[in-house]
């Protein structure tokens, strides 16, 4: 392809054997830089994973984070698995309604307003707010309110991430449906809510979970907002109020420590975490070419 | 086509039609008689107000704020502008197909069911034989109706627009509203289509806008010329394409200009 000359001018053959030079330098050049950001990519997960498989066992799942400086192997993550859970379902079961309305707003009701302009950059202030602050702020209303870490103030700082995650994705996803499948809905003289329901968030529907799904992803492993409110816990404990263990914080703690039995268990919550929030990037990824083969 | 001189019964009366898209005035002093029964076609270069006009009738301009319009359109001698009538029940009285076939998200039978639900409350049963009916009535009925639970979006571009014809003839209106509902379809698709008003006219008053003049001639009694927000010249379609009274209708009709 590269080689016919037909009967093309000297000058402009040199000018085409320019360009592909060019060309080729550029996929040379970009192929490079994928090669440079997935080495990297890929001695994390390798890592990861050589790492954590070591300690992984059922007792894992079934036994509390041991005393420090233990025999190795003795104790699991059971407690800051079962808190994380807890308070990661907690989280996305406030946050993602309050974000899929918010959404419905900005798209649907004037999305033009002075109201709808002002919550969009507030809500991209919240967005690129360091989670750190989130759990300051919490720390400061409810952790200091109540006199106690606990849980729910956990919960809550986890909450205060995914609402502007939701109502982000979700506004862009209603963006995206035509607006000639919303004026056919009005033209059977649907009313507007039911056009919202059954039409546009019925079309967004994968776009909308995937949203959700990141949102789980990205708190899932957040420590910051945690050090301040759930704090973290030795023992097993049914329910959020009082300081509360979770993945994040045991891992921060154990990997900071010097017994190598805490060291060996921080590895496996790393194992833990980055894989469920890979299961859920990938998830994320079918619901969402599940959208386009629809439309 | 019609052989008696009396003009049939007119549906809809236009009086006295401004329209405006915030400053811009796109339609001019519009005053228009659509027989009922009968195919009527607005045909005219693109942006001359025959979409726009369309979209007055059953008042789909109010979705934008900045749009809006002035003047009369008595439906049955109701002026069905007057904000004391309820948008949704003159929407169930007028039905319209778009341009580009816009299935729900939702299968087959939900999207002919969709519309209906929202007027009436019928049996499973009597939903189904409406179902059928409607389809039957597209000429779509035969193509799926060993697939009623699949996702509208599945089936082909032509289709798809008959279901959307389905929709709109399902909840039974009186007028039908179709919005150049050829211009993305195969020819195969559009003379099936074409069939398909023809046949429809016998229940309903088709109003029909298409940049396509054959199309004009073939399926409309009467034809209306739009240009530049003006409605130029209205008349049976035989007498419109064989001798306009305008030049520019003329002009226009063959292909001389626009």
């Amino acid at each position: 392809m590269s080689h016919c000359t037909f009967s093309v001018s000297a000058a402009s053959l040199a000018r085409f054997k320019r360009r592909n030079r060019l060309n080729h330098l550029a996929i040379a050049l970009s192929l490079l830089a994928m090669a440079f950001g997935m080495f990297w990519l890929l001695w994390i997960l390798w890592e990861t994973f050589s790492q954590g498989i070591a300690g992984l066992g059922i007792s894992m799942f079934t036994e509390n984070t041991p005393p420090p400086d233990g025999p190795l192997g003795e104790g699991g993550l059971g407690n800051a698995i079962l808190g994380s859970l807890l308070m990661v379902a907690l989280a996305t079961f406030i946050g993602a309604p309050i974000g899929i309305l918010s959404g419905v707003y900005l798209a649907e009701y004037n999305p033009r307003g002075k109201l709808a302009v002002t919550v969009r950059f507030i809500n991209d202030l919240l967005l690129s707010a360091p989670s750190i602050i989130i759990g300051l702020f919490v720390y400061g209303i409810i952790v200091v309110g109540m006199k106690e870490f606990s849980g729910w103030a956990g919960a809550a700082a986890l909450a205060l991430i995914v609402i502007p995650i939701v109502i982000r994705t979700t506004e862009n996803m209603l963006a995206l449906i035509p607006y000639g499948l919303r004026e056919a809905a009005y033209a059977l003289g649907a009313p507007k809510w039911k056009v919202i329901t059954r039409i546009t968030l019925a079309a967004a529907r994968a776009g909308v979970l995937t949203g959700i799904l990141l949102a789980v992803a990205r708190i899932a492993g957040e420590t910051a907002p945690l050090l301040f409110t759930a704090l973290n816990n030795q023992f097993w404990k049914a329910g959020l109020s009082g300081p509360t263990a979770n993945l994040p914080v045991t891992i921060l703690q154990f990997a900071m420590s010097p017994y190598e039995n805490w060291q060996q268990l921080a590895w496996c919550g790393v194992f833990l975490i980055t894989f469920a929030v890979l299961g859920l990037n990938i998830l994320a990824r079918f619901l969402a070419r599940g959208t386009k083969t629809s439309n | 086509m019609t052989e008696s001189t009396a003009p049939p019964p007119s549906k809809i009366t236009v009086r006295n039609l401004n329209f405006y898209y915030g400053k811009f005035r796109a339609l001019k002093e519009i005053n228009l008689d659509i027989a009922e029964h009968c195919v009527t076609a607005f045909i005219g270069p693109s942006g001359c107000g025959k979409s726009t006009l369309l979209r007055t009738f059953n008042r789909m301009f109010e979705l934008y704020p900045e749009q809006r319009a002035e003047g009369e359109i008595l439906l049955d001698g109701e002026n069905l502008l007057d904000s004391k009538h309820n948008v949704a029940l003159i929407r169930a009285r007028i039905g319209m197909v778009f341009q580009k076939p816009t299935p729900f998200p939702m299968s087959i039978f939900d999207n002919i069911s969709f519309g209906v639900k929202l007027f009436e409350n019928l049996s499973r049963i009597e939903l189904e034989e409406r179902v059928e009916w409607a389809l039957r009535k597209a000429a779509l009925w035969d193509e799926v109706k060993d697939k009623l639970n699949q996702n509208g979006a599945s089936l082909s571009g032509g289709q798809q627009q008959r279901l959307c014809i389905a929709r709109g003839v399902a909840i039974k209106p009186e007028i039908l509203l179709l919005d150049e509902p050829c211009s993305a379809l195969d020819p195969i698709s559009t003379a099936r289509i074409e069939e398909l008003i023809a046949e429809l006219k016998k229940d309903y008053t088709v109003i029909i806008v298409t940049h396509n003049m054959q199309q004009a001639a073939r399926c409309s009694d009467y034809t209306a010329y739009m240009y530049l927000g003006e409605l130029m010249e209205v008349g049976e379609t035989e007498q419109m394409f064989l001798k306009p009274s305008r030049q520019e209708t003329e002009d226009y009709i063959t292909g001389r200009f626009g």
